[in-house]
């Protein structure tokens, strides 16, 4: 299993997605799990396909093709605006 | 540990930074303090002439994630110069207009390293660390967008070799 988690305005988008994924496909990556929520979350899918959205394995920024592990926590990141 | 990184919900008192950077050792030539305050008004992305009123502002931060980059960005800034100590206090939760919400102190030998490192924190804090603002105003709610003016203060200072 997977923990999703989802920031800023994605997490408003998110609100109905899930929040793991219990069965992680062998070649699971980021951008996979976001094709994954194309169908059911359309408007959570827009918000994750633009370009300046990160996303983070394990609290480290990854490129959306990083290969994912069970246990792993996969995270999607808005641009910042702290300070 | 001179050095001082924090994400909190409660204040922070200016004074008690300072002498914490103050009282570090007697090398300590200069401190330079910066405080982040919420404004009542924000403007918009791309819109600097529009500006909105803010009854309040929620931080939202990534735990774990948030700390270790600012643990980062504070090692960059002793890689670039050499610095004595450096705090970071950032807040997170609901605050109101006034409120403080960021503080960085610097303390060096001489003035300038200080001056430099505490606007590098600030400008890489800013692009870089994971807050996320949602501004609550007459009833709605909105999240902040990212402003170039910041990341391109954060690309004056080059790209760094942890990305």
């Amino acid at each position: 299993m997977i923990n999703l988690f989802f920031f800023g305005c994605l997490g408003d988008l998110a609100k109905d997605a899930p929040t793991c994924i219990a069965n992680l496909e062998p070649d699971a990556t980021p951008q996979g799990i976001r094709q994954m929520m194309k169908a059911d979350h359309p408007e959570l899918f827009k918000a994750l396909s633009e370009p300046q959205v990160l996303v983070s394995v394990n609290k480290m920024i990854v490129k959306w093709d990083q290969p994912l592990f069970e246990g792993d926590e996969l995270a999607f990141l808005p641009p910042v605006t702290g300070g | 540990m001179k050095d001082l990184v924090c994400v909190q919900a409660d204040d922070f008192s200016l004074a008690d930074e300072y002498q914490r950077l103050r009282d570090i050792n007697a090398r300590v030539g200069a401190v330079v303090t910066f405080c982040g305050l919420v404004r009542d008004f924000e403007s918009s992305a791309g819109e600097p002439e529009s500006k909105k009123p803010v009854n309040y502002l929620t931080l939202q931060h990534y735990p774990g994630m948030t700390e270790t980059l600012l643990d980062d960005i504070v090692m960059q800034a002793k890689a670039r110069w050499e610095l004595v100590a450096v705090t970071v206090i950032h807040r997170i939760g609901t605050l109101a207009p006034n409120d403080q919400i960021v503080f960085v102190g610097v303390a060096s030998e001489h003035r300038k390293e200080a001056f430099d490192a505490a606007q590098f924190l600030m400008d890489y804090l800013k692009t870089k660390a994971t807050f996320w603002k949602k501004l609550t105003a007459e009833g709605g709610e909105q999240w902040l967008d990212a402003k170039s003016s910041d990341s391109d203060a954060a690309a004056k200072w080059g790209e760094d070799s942890h990305d």
